[in-house]
């Protein structure tokens, strides 16, 4: 599974499950400014651990990690076992 | 002038799960003499808005109008209570002060109550100060709107001040989708065992059933956190793992005031906070009218209060472990069934699950719903406060709002149940206890 396609899933996830219709976003956009809240982030962490089965250990849940579905998407790349 | 047809206006608007929950809200306070359910914002600015254009611009609001016109027709085993929208033509009374001591809000605007039996349900209030600055204040009952919708409700006004027109399909909510009954016993089962797992007396409170209020009245202390002081908080929240914003921290530290405050008054156990949970789709320019929130519930053993680091562990897994369950939402679809109880049942059921106590304490924060708030009818925004319904017993809320990326911390308390030394207590404690480095 490449980048792309981990940020397809997520995005397709956010945008049913927690955006509005109204709002878009895409690999770049900055998720806290879309609306996504730290109940959101929690959602989305769930959504990910149950995906691609990858635990997303204390040290990488910070914010940063957490900004765009770019930088969700390299956090899960960095997970998954058959990336390392 | 009118920005919208009159006849437009939705004529019923069913009362949703949780404006139900208001609605037994409401009951409580009348049967506990408190101070009604009636949320009040207030903006300050550092010049005098003109009172006409104000006025005028208010009754040109749909929202409003329709606010100004609406009876409650309680329900029925078949069908909940809802709106009626019955055009008398009543428009919103701007009232206008003149007040000596500057920010003084006067006390006839903060005892005015707004009950389901008011002619209008929204209220507002301009005052004016010597120094040429002004407070605007609007009032309102809770039972229609919640915090998100009002920061939505801002945003409307300050569209219909650039003349922009919205859709009343925004403003309003959607027609919403029903469940089989089914569904509805089952969840039902679910969420009473979460609840009464997780709610189950003993807890300790800063207020019981037996207490009575007296005057109902709500006093309020405002603790204003400067920006190094916000930022310190905010570093705080993400060390102590509170990483995707500071609720759980600013949770946890208001636990450990009441902790000490119980402790104080050989009180203290197991502390029971239900924390709203917003139920709107992020970024969703409405409804504004009614409210969308369900709940988080944290329990917190005595055992977890030693640390606050400890406490933001322990809601952590709370919150996790419940959004896992899908908890908002079932208890949202609960709120939902429970619009066809009578009101009385209701009650009888909320008032029973914890005899009478329905939190330790309450908490809630405006998130960054009015941090980018900068402007309000044109005018720069000085700063801006929000004075909670106050439900009772616990009789203590506190309130987290950011604007302009400056926290502030505005405690709601009924003076039956913090005397002043509780009160010293408090203030000294939160503002210790938030800045502390943990």
């Amino acid at each position: 599974m490449n980048a792309d396609m981990i940020i397809a899933e997520i995005k397709n996830y956010i945008e049913k499950n927690i955006l509005d219709k109204s709002v878009h976003i895409d690999a770049a956009t900055n998720l806290k400014k879309a609306g996504i809240d730290s109940f959101s982030t929690v959602e989305i962490i769930l959504f990910i651990e149950r995906k691609f089965g990858v635990a997303i250990p204390d040290e990488k849940l910070i914010p940063d990690n957490f900004n765009t579905l770019q930088s969700l998407s390299a956090t899960v790349l960095e997970l998954m076992p058959d990336t390392n | 002038m009118l920005s919208f047809n009159k006849a437009d206006l939705p004529e019923k608007v069913t009362l949703s799960g949780a404006d139900c929950f208001h609605l037994v809200l409401d009951k409580h306070a009348k049967k506990h003499g408190a101070g009604g359910n009636v949320m009040r914002k207030i903006f300050y600015f550092s010049n005098a808005l003109e009172f006409t254009r104000i006025e005028s611009l208010l009754k040109s609001s749909a929202i409003i109008y329709w606010l100004c016109n609406i009876k409650l027709k309680y329900g029925t085993p078949v069908s909940p209570p809802f709106w009626k929208y019955i055009d008398e033509g009543r428009e919103i009374i701007l009232l206008e002060h003149q007040v000596i001591n500057e920010s003084e809000i006067p006390e006839n605007i903060l005892n005015r109550n707004i009950t389901v039996t008011s002619e209008r349900f929204i209220e507002a209030d301009l005052i004016y100060y010597p120094s040429g600055a002004c407070a605007f204040v609007l009032s309102w009952n809770h039972i229609l709107l919640d915090a998100k919708g009002t920061s939505l409700l801002f945003e409307h006004l300050n569209q219909l001040s650039e003349n922009k027109a919205q859709s009343f399909d925004i403003l309003f909510p959607d027609i919403e989708k029903k469940h089989s009954i089914v569904a509805h016993i089952r969840n039902m089962y679910k969420i009473k065992k979460f609840v009464r797992i997780s709610a189950t007396a003993p807890v300790s409170s800063v207020a019981y059933s037996a207490t009575k209020a007296g005057d109902g009245k709500t006093s309020t202390k405002v603790i204003s956190f400067n920006a190094d002081e916000t930022k310190q908080i905010h570093e705080n929240a993400l060390k102590s793992g509170s990483r995707f914003g500071p609720t759980l921290y600013l949770v946890a530290c208001c636990s450990h005031v009441i902790h000490k405050l119980n402790q104080q008054r050989n009180k203290a156990g197991d502390l029971w906070i239900p924390v709203p949970y917003d139920g709107r789709l992020r970024g969703a320019a409405g409804p504004v009218i009614s409210n969308s929130v369900s709940f988080l519930f944290y329990r917190i053993p005595q055992s977890e209060l030693s640390t606050v680091l400890q406490t933001v562990t322990c809601l952590s897994k709370q919150m996790t472990e419940q959004i896992k369950n899908e908890i908002p939402r079932k208890y949202s679809m609960f709120l939902k069934m429970m619009r066809h109880a009578p009101l009385w049942l209701y009650y009888f059921l909320i008032y029973n699950t914890n005899r009478g106590v329905f939190a330790s304490f309450l908490y809630t924060s405006t998130g960054d719903n009015f941090n980018d708030l900068k402007s309000l009818f044109g005018e720069t925004i000085k700063n801006i406060n929000m004075i909670p319904a106050l439900t009772y017993p616990p009789g203590l809320t506190f309130v987290f709002l950011k604007h302009d990326e400056l926290l502030n911390l505005n405690i709601a308390y009924s003076p039956e149940i913090i005397n002043n030394n509780e009160l010293v207590l408090i203030e000294e404690k939160i503002k210790k206890v938030l800045l502390a480095n943990h």
